[in-house]
């Protein structure tokens, strides 16, 4: 048993409830205690600094030090909320006077950060924590070769000085993780480009014309399905999907799967285990593909 | 060291689409891929065309794809792109028309440097005495003049006066790809540079009001490209950030992309949760909200709608408090 403070974040608890079951469904197959941390609060979206780089500093360094309390390392599910808390962990670890500032607020509250927890990205824990040995040997619903196409997004990858996982050029975590349960990754040069999330309620068409066209290239190499590791990118990517196909003018319809529901059909979960009925794309016509009951 | 270049050609007056074409070329260790262009252009085929100057990383003129990524080659080694991909593939930087081979149109990117008035505003562009001229002998220029650790000490910016206008961002922007009239990361670095200068003197807040209109600031996707992909390790999206908060301590607030910060920062102070349905309200209104009517009415048939009402997260109090500290931070 191997125990994280979990850290759904907002999207993963509303409109993404689907990506929370999921996780929590693979978590109890690969013996993953996810600490509960009611007590958290939204990192921001990504943009908070936008509005008060001190709020984004006294939020996210007060889900450290809850997290640092409790003793564990944090386990995220977003790209976002990962690249916020690892920047704000960052920026206080070395930056004394940051971390000063942000004292004087927890200690406020009865807190008190000292630099020590980690965030990790699920996809990362996947890959490092776990293993990708110990994941191929709870596989009961191998994959079957299916062509999934992996969309990193941006926050997993960049900017590399604050987010270590992989190589911000060329990745490879995702691809292993698809290869050890099954699947056979598809390469595309769109795999780890913007969605276009965060400008959705701005510039709706500029927006999905980005996750539009990421869907036409991976369809265009033979894809079955996407995966993302991230809720944001899910919404631009597949609540979104029919706009997008308006915006660039082309026909789209790709399944696009939150990352722990790939793992967790490979584990065995069954179609409602996983949520499928609340994605706006239909898995129907791949199901039998992969096995998925 | 054998390696092969894989180049990207094309020459408008004879092809009629772009074709790619290898060099096999016998380097020197730590040979950079701007020296192998130039040793192919020597030895093999004098028509591969590509700009380059400096040699180091200084002009800005070498920028280019090199494996997918917009570099400078003249700062780009031929060992760390084979270990990485085993070939070095370059191809014209993105987001600008190709002109010929590995050479862009650069007009595109200068008028959007051009459009935010790269230059100090104030009492030297409005007074006929005052204007930009060439200094008389022993005349002196008016304004302090500042070394660049002055400047950084009197704005914390020690970034974006080191751009050297390479392209490298632009090329990377995620906005750029889906909309050419965005001012683009290099712009708008510049643009944070500018208002923050102390001499500057833009009375009406022009500059902040222009760039919070469509193809600023606001229309930043946040995908970090332009700071992961800078060779001289700026972040145009750091600057534009600052801006945004800039904007919004102004009271420049007219912008969706301003509102939508402000919504989400409601939801938090309220709730300590992001309130998904409330910021889109907050961002476009209800009336922006029904163009989007068949992605609702889809997501809501899926039970994707989330709810109005957020439970609060516990101990919300400390949020509470964490926004009267900033209050007490203004002060
Ligand atoms: S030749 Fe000047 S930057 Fe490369």
């Amino acid at each position: 048993m191997i125990t994280y403070v979990y850290y759904p974040g907002c999207v993963a608890q509303e409109s993404g409830k689907e990506l929370d079951n999921a996780t929590k469904f693979i978590a109890e197959k690969l013996g993953i205690n996810l600490l509960q941390m009611p007590e958290a609060s939204c990192c921001g979206g990504g943009i908070i600094d936008g509005f008060d780089a001190n709020l984004k500093l006294f939020i996210n360094g007060r889900t450290l030090a809850l997290a640092e309390k409790n003793g564990f390392d944090i386990l995220t599910i977003c790209n976002t909320c990962t690249l916020t808390l690892s920047e704000v962990n960052e920026e206080i670890k070395n930056n004394p006077a940051l971390m000063k500032k942000t004292n004087a607020y927890l200690s406020k509250i009865r807190l008190k950060y000292e630099g020590n927890v980690k965030v990790k990205h699920l996809l990362y824990v996947l890959r490092d924590d776990i293993g990708l040995d110990k994941l191929k040997d709870v596989v009961v619903n191998s994959l079957n070769g299916i062509k999934v196409a992996p969309f990193y997004g941006c926050h997993i990858l960049r900017p590399s000085e604050v987010i270590k996982f992989d190589d911000a050029e060329n990745p490879s975590g995702f691809e292993e993780l698809i290869k050890a349960v099954g699947g056979e990754p598809v390469s595309y040069v769109r795999r780890t480009k913007c969605c276009g999330f965060q400008t959705i309620l701005i510039d709706e068409a500029s927006s999905t014309s980005l996750s539009g066209n990421a869907i036409f290239e991976a369809q265009e190499q033979g894809a079955d399905l996407m995966v993302t590791p991230c809720p944001l990118c899910h919404l631009s990517l597949d609540t979104y999907q029919n706009v997008a196909a308006k915006s660039i003018g082309k026909k789209l319809s790709l399944p696009v799967l939150h990352l722990p529901q790939l793992i967790g059909v490979a584990l065995g979960g069954s179609y409602s285990e996983m949520g499928f009925s609340r994605h706006n794309v239909s898995l129907k016509p791949v199901m039998a593909n992969i096995n998925l009951k | 060291m054998e390696f092969t270049v894989r180049s990207y050609r094309f020459n408008p007056e004879v092809d009629k689409q772009p074709y790619y074409k290898d060099y096999i070329l016998n380097g020197f260790p730590s040979m950079t891929v701007l020296n192998a262009l130039m040793k192919i252009k020597s030895e093999t085929d004098g028509s591969l065309t590509f700009r380059r100057s400096c040699r180091s990383a200084i002009c800005g003129s070498c920028a280019m794809k090199i494996n997918g990524i917009s570099k400078l080659a003249c700062k780009t080694q031929v060992n760390s792109e084979i270990t990485k991909f085993g070939i070095i593939k370059v191809e014209p930087l993105g987001n600008l028309p190709v002109v010929r081979d590995l050479v862009v149109e650069q007009e595109s990117f200068f008028g959007k440097i051009n459009e935010i008035k790269p230059y100090l505003l104030g009492i030297r562009e409005n007074s006929p005495d005052e204007k930009f001229h060439v200094l008389k002998d022993g005349e002196k220029i008016t304004q302090p003049v500042f070394h660049k650790s002055e400047f950084k000490a009197l704005t914390g910016n020690n970034d974006t006066p080191n751009c050297i206008l390479c392209e490298c961002c632009f090329s990377e922007c995620g906005t750029e790809v889906v909309n050419k009239k965005y001012l683009g990361p290099a712009a708008l670095a510049k643009l944070y540079r500018y208002i923050e200068d102390p001499r500057d003197n833009d009375r009406d807040g022009s500059r902040l009001v222009n760039a919070s209109k469509p193809n600023g600031i606001w229309d930043c996707v946040h995908c970090q490209a332009c700071e992961q992909f800078c060779p001289k390790s700026i972040s145009p999206v750091k600057s534009i950030v600052k801006l945004h908060e800039k904007a919004i301590k102004n009271s420049i607030t007219f912008s969706k992309g301003a509102k939508h910060i402000i919504g989400i920062a409601n939801s938090i102070n309220k709730t300590g949760r992001l309130n998904e349905v409330k910021v889109a309200i907050d961002t476009v209104g209800l009336l922006g909200l029904m163009n989007d009517l068949p992605v609702v009415f889809r997501a809501s048939l899926k039970g994707k709608i989330p709810s109005l009402k957020l439970k609060l997260i516990k101990d919300m109090d400390d949020i509470r408090l964490a926004f009267k500290e900033l209050d007490r931070e203004e002060e």
